[in-house]
């Protein structure tokens, strides 16, 4: 005949030693994992703070190409591309820019 | 059951023994075996706190459509340094060092001298390099060198600014730092402890762990976002380049300020140097004239004095005088610009024909209690922008009784304030008589992602914006009817605007009659100004007057900036005052 759930309890033993032992283990576990954890996390946090630092650089490259880019164009005399300077200016009502009226 | 015991106790010793063993042959090949390498790949990962690798926050320029564009930020790459002791071919070392980075490293001479100093132990030989030439020397693992990652201060735009965004050095301190410009005034919002980024958690876990949830340094630490339009920067760099050159001038400077909010939208001072490159620039050329240096501005003080005169009510645009063309006080002997009398004129032709004897007659009608108050308003105290080293104006004739004195403050001679005051002042006229304070950076971008924008309200008023308005109409009737004969005058935009041209101060104290100091402020659109234009340049060569230096350079940045910006026009379309219909006119500049 199977034995009754509060047999079973009362039959499990509940001594002092295990309890620790057991307690002990799942300290160590924890802590183990935490290690893991904060290891994981600070070799990431260094990965990506390092490919933003890069992302910088280059985006900074690119950011010194278009200021080149405006300087170059500011500096350049339109004359000598065959412009000429007009004679005359005709002012007129600019559209809006969007859809509303 | 003893023996056993035994038996399990060697046992386990054994296994220990092992253990140890293991892991001192571990520690061996790791730390003297392959030691140099781990080093090196642990310089790359990793920067210890004391050390970290240089780390600042940045500097933005802002575009009309609000993008951020850096001014200033970091470029990451690799320095070079040897081991004199552990080099083993110097010639042959300094070969493959300049192959991948011949104009960043020393000379040859250079090297070959360090590489004979036994003594030491590391020395750096090159700098900046880029990712690819650093990776590529790593990997050859020449004997005595090592690639080590570095970071550093970068301008993507050279010279754009760079009187205003300032310079990072080490000034004296073992640790850089902001030095001039907005890099010194915001110090301590820019720079970085290091220990940011670069630090190893596991410790930091442990041994400072309060640090990790609450870090003060987090509402303090952060980039800048700057007022600067870096189109409109470019576009005054090069207009200010070009008088300088033209009229081989000393120097020559330009501010471009939003009247209403005192931000400074474009800021130039010229000559100019690279922030990149500082080798060769004399160390006098890094502060910035434009708030440092005083100057006697000539006729653009006429427009303070007149609106002086109009708000204290001693006149009123419909007051007339009679101009002599010169005048004697205190045995001293005021003249217009071209010494003719006028007879008796509306005062307005004082502003429009720039007249030195109705500017003194307006000072006399002030008197000398009222002028005083008025301008120690306007220029007493500093502006208070966020840039260093700021000078104050010299105001030491406001403090005297000769009526003369007076006489030459009205128009601009005898009393010297910096660019940065003048626009401020100026300002007042182009925003209802209230005098805001110029400044440079309207928000901090905290390391956090908070944007916190910065308070730069509490505008002084100075004057009523019924005297103000006066004034503005006579600047305005300046620009559409005396400049360039009434040519330059814009159907569809009113635009205020005044000349100066004033002598320049000899050692002795005196004045050249032949040295001159050319100024000019506008503002447009007139009644409700989005921009004031203030340009000067000094001591130009060959020309006499500033409508005859800045006029053209005035013109083209108005232009410019009614387009770029799509300032609607305030006059000569339908509904508009001046005329109904589409307006045309002929120009020739």
């Amino acid at each position: 005949m199977p034995k009754s759930l509060a047999l079973r309890v009362r039959s499990f033993s509940f001594s002092p030693v295990s309890l620790g032992g057991t307690f002990v283990a799942i300290l160590g576990v924890t802590y183990i994992a935490l290690i893991a954890v904060v290891m994981s996390y600070a070799a990431l946090t260094v990965e990506f703070s390092q490919s933003v630092r890069d992302d910088g650089a280059a985006v900074s490259t690119l950011e010194s190409r278009y200021l080149d880019t405006i300087a170059s164009i500011t500096d350049t005399d339109y004359t000598t591309a065959g412009y000429v300077k007009p004679t005359v200016f005709v002012y007129v009502p600019k559209a809006s820019a969007t859809a509303l009226r | 059951m003893r023996a056993q015991f035994r038996f399990r106790i060697r046992m386990i010793l054994a296994g220990v023994l092992l253990a140890a063993v293991l892991i001192l042959l571990r520690l061996y090949f790791v730390q003297i075996v392959y030691g140099a390498q781990y080093a090196q790949m642990g310089d790359r990962q990793f920067a210890s706190s004391a050390s970290g690798l240089f780390d600042r926050g940045s500097i933005y320029f802002t575009r009309k459509d609000g993008t951020h564009i850096s001014a200033a930020t970091l470029q990451t790459g690799f320095l070079v340094a040897i081991n004199p002791q552990m080099l083993t071919n110097p010639e042959v070392t300094y070969a493959a060092i300049v192959a991948v980075a011949s104009s960043t490293a020393i000379s040859k001479d250079t090297f070959l001298a360090n590489a004979a100093k036994k003594g030491v132990v590391y020395i750096e030989v090159a700098h900046h390099l880029s990712e690819a030439p650093g990776q590529m020397l790593s990997k050859e693992h020449l004997p005595g060198v090592q690639v080590l990652r570095e970071r550093w201060r970068y301008y993507p735009g050279g010279e754009l600014a760079a009187g205003s965004i300032g310079i990072v050095s080490y000034g004296g301190t073992n640790s850089l730092s902001g030095q001039t410009g907005l890099e010194a005034t915001y110090d301590s919002t820019l720079s970085r402890s290091g220990d940011t980024l670069y630090k190893n958690f596991f410790a930091e876990l442990f041994s400072d762990t309060g640090s990790l949830l609450v870090d003060a340094k987090d509402a303090r630490q952060g980039s800048l976002v700057t007022t600067i339009e870096p189109e409109v920067q470019t576009r005054l760099e090069d207009d200010i380049a070009k008088v300088n050159e033209r009229y081989s001038s000393r120097d020559s400077g330009g501010i471009i300020m939003d009247p209403a909010t005192g931000a400074i939208i474009a800021i130039v001072s010229y000559p100019t140097y690279n922030a990149n490159n500082l080798q060769n620039v004399d160390p006098a050329m890094l502060g910035n004239p434009l708030v440092e240096h005083v100057h006697e501005f000539g006729s653009i003080m006429k427009p303070l004095t007149m609106t002086s005169a109009l708000d204290a009510g001693v006149v009123t645009p419909a007051s007339t005088y009679t101009d002599t063309g010169c005048i004697t006080v205190s045995t001293e002997r005021i003249c217009n610009w071209d010494q003719k009398a006028r007879g008796l004129i509306p005062i307005t032709e004082i502003i429009k024909q720039s007249l030195n004897v109705g500017a003194s007659w307006l000072a006399t009608q002030l008197g000398q209690d009222r002028f005083r108050t008025y301008f120690t308003k306007l220029f007493g105290t500093k502006t208070g922008i966020d840039l260093p080293s700021e000078g104050a104006a010299l105001l030491s004739n406001l403090h005297t009784t000769e009526q003369v004195n007076y006489d030459n403050m009205a128009f601009g001679q005898g009393i010297a304030v910096t660019p940065i005051q003048m626009i401020r002042a100026l300002g007042a006229l182009a925003n209802g008589g209230a005098m805001v304070r110029p400044h440079l950076v309207s928000a901090i971008q905290l390391d956090s992602g908070i944007m916190r924008p910065f308070d730069w309200s509490g505008s002084v008023q100075i004057f009523s914006p019924t005297a103000v308005r006066e004034t503005v109409t006579m600047m305005d009737a300046l620009n559409d009817e005396i400049l360039y004969n009434g040519k330059a005058k814009i159907p569809t935009m009113s635009v205020a605007v005044k000349t100066g041209t004033a002598q320049l101060t000899t050692s002795g104290g005196g004045y050249y009659t032949d040295r001159f100091f050319h100024s000019f402020v506008g503002f447009f659109p007139s009644y409700a100004p989005r921009f004031i234009i203030l340009l000067y340049t000094d001591d130009p060569r060959g020309v006499k007057y500033a409508s005859e230096t800045l006029d053209a350079t005035f013109l083209d940045l108005t232009h410019f900036l009614i387009d770029y910006y799509d300032v609607p026009p305030d006059r000569g379309l339908p509904g508009m005052p001046g005329q109904t219909g589409v307006a045309t006119t002929t120009v020739s500049t």
